[in-house]
């Protein structure tokens, strides 16, 4: 393992330390891993939370316009009651706080409560959870369907949603009609490794790549081999066309990168992207492209699109201060 | 039996050896039907637990299962760690004023972490999670006790009853947990939820019968 890293158990704290140090409108809190704006907006809170590894999801997206606060779990795994508690606090100016999370069991449960126990003592919430993967069926019986890059974009539109002095109703309303509209599809290219257990969690065959693996590296629906920028383009966006219908509609693009993929590439797969959705009749209204929601250093790509309608679009476009997200 | 707080701590040092001992194991059955990073959580977990025994020894037992409940739920995390914590705070409830734990006492227990375990979790025995080796734990011990069996045989009833319901999640297709993504929902792969907890299990029936 090559990391540049001290100690393997601690590496969510010194990352957190580092990303403060940087980011001097921010405030962390050791203890609860939790990185929230020094400066109380005096409008409502939105907070999310979940394992490292993703970043910058979600610290580096702490910033007017975005997150109040981010809540670190370790690698990989949901953060704590304790530590979400910290992060409900922490974004609390007296209008309630929105946590939107993504669909995984450990989340649930850990912001459920965390709820519970901060409504006792009187802060007003709510939870939006987003399932954006279209790998995954989405079903009552389990978990379902998992929540990926898609939701960064929900965070853009309400933190933009919260600036602009609306109601935890109003918020969470707009937050809820994003994630309903947002689909994305990945494929990764080689695995990580998780600090503290030192070895690749998988291993992909030199000309292997897995379409819809997850973001931890669960596995995905079928490993082929390498494929062009633009075969790849169209293997993944006919997998969100057939989930969800956006002919006819303007949308925002988000072509991520997993952690270890060049902005090179991510910007080849961009043009083949954006032939392919004018050719569907699906008109792209804004992209963003980068490594927004990664998987340590894998390899890999998602794309993501969200449908928008006339509020949406000025909430994408609205200014963001957050570091890793500024318009 | 009368088990202390620092028999329960003497238990979790053999337990948290265990589990340092199955590393790569847990780690690579995780890594086949999840992220394989449960091995490294509950292990990160015990390793504190272990930094608190000298203090975990000198409570009383309720207040031991709160602090065991805070722990895991800080330390270890992610879905095992609030699973754990909610069982852990239903043991410390069951057990209000009991200066140490009779067989009575312990199927209160073991109840009380089912309960827990179950009701956060929403979750039910037959998922493929850690609840199936508690829930035949559970059951068989219960059944043991019904029956007007010897300690020793209830005790054995519960560590069988772990064992069977770890082994019966192989063949379980998974309802919770990241398992449930893949195609054939890890059938065919234990649990790995389900073995570190019939890891706890076994230590503890097997300490209590030596």
């Amino acid at each position: 393992m090559k990391k540049i890293i001290n100690d393997p158990n601690r590496v969510v704290s010194d990352m957190l330390r580092g990303l403060a140090v940087a980011n001097p409108d921010v405030e962390y809190f050791p203890e609860a891993e939790v990185v929230a704006l020094k400066e109380k907006s005096g409008k409502v809170g939105l907070i999310t939370g979940g394992g490292s590894g993703h970043e910058p999801s979600f610290a580096g997206y702490v910033g007017k316009g975005m997150l109040t606060a981010a809540i670190a779990g370790n690698v990989f795994a949901s953060p704590s009651p304790d530590r979400i508690i910290k992060g409900f606090e922490a974004a609390d100016s007296g209008k309630g706080v929105l946590a939107v999370i993504m669909n995984y069991s450990g989340d649930l449960m850990n912001f459920d409560m965390a709820k519970e126990m901060v409504e006792m003592e009187g802060i007003e919430t709510r939870i939006v959870i987003v399932k954006d993967d279209v790998a995954v069926p989405d079903r009552e019986d389990s978990t379902g369907r998992r929540g990926i890059a898609g939701t960064v974009l929900v965070h853009k539109v309400a933190g933009a949603k919260a600036a602009a002095g609306a109601s935890l109703e109003e918020v969470a309303a707009v937050a809820q009609k994003a994630a309903d509209n947002v689909r994305t599809m990945g494929m990764s290219m080689s695995s990580c490794t998780i600090p503290a257990v030192g070895k690749p969690g998988f291993s992909l065959g030199e000309n292997e790549i897995e379409i819809g693996m997850g973001i931890h590296g669960e596995p995905g629906l079928e490993r082929t081999g390498v494929k062009t920028a633009k075969e790849l383009a169209s293997a993944l966006i006919e997998r969100i066309l057939a989930d969800y219908d956006y002919s006819g509609s303007q949308v925002a693009v988000l072509v991520n990168g997993l952690g270890a993929t060049p902005l090179m590439e991510l910007n080849i797969l961009t043009g083949e992207v954006d032939d392919l959705l004018k050719e569907k009749g699906i008109t792209p209204y804004r992209y963003f492209v980068g490594n927004y929601m990664t998987s340590l250093e894998m390899a890999g790509c998602s794309i993501t699109l969200m449908k928008l309608d006339d509020e949406l679009k000025e909430l994408i476009d609205a200014p963001c201060e957050a570091p890793s997200f500024r318009i | 039996m009368k088990m202390t707080s620092k028999d329960y701590v003497a238990y979790l040092k053999i337990v948290a050896k265990k589990l340092e001992e199955n590393k790569d194991y847990i780690t690579e059955l995780d890594a086949a039907t999840g992220d394989g990073d449960h091995w490294a959580n509950m292990n990160m977990g015990f390793v504190k637990l272990m930094e608190l025994s000298p203090e975990l020894e000198t409570l009383a037992i309720p207040d031991l299962f709160k602090k065991i409940a805070m722990t895991m739920m800080s330390v270890i995390g992610g879905s095992a760690g609030v699973l754990y914590g909610s069982a852990y705070m239903k043991a410390a409830a069951v057990s209000q004023g009991a200066e140490s734990i009779d067989l009575d006492l312990l199927a209160k227990i073991v109840q009380a972490q089912l309960d827990g375990i179950m009701s956060r979790g929403k979750a039910q025995p037959g998922f493929k999670t850690m609840v199936d080796s508690l829930y035949q734990a559970q059951q068989r011990m219960e059944e043991a006790m019904k029956a007007g069996k010897s300690e020793k045989e209830v005790l054995t009833a519960m560590k069988e009853g772990a064992v069977a319901g770890m082994e019966a999640t192989a063949n379980m297709e998974a309802m919770r947990g990241r398992a449930c993504y893949q195609a054939d929902k890890g059938v065919g792969h234990l649990d790995p939820g389900a073995v570190t907890m019939c890891y706890q299990l076994e230590t503890l029936a097997d300490f209590l019968l030596q």
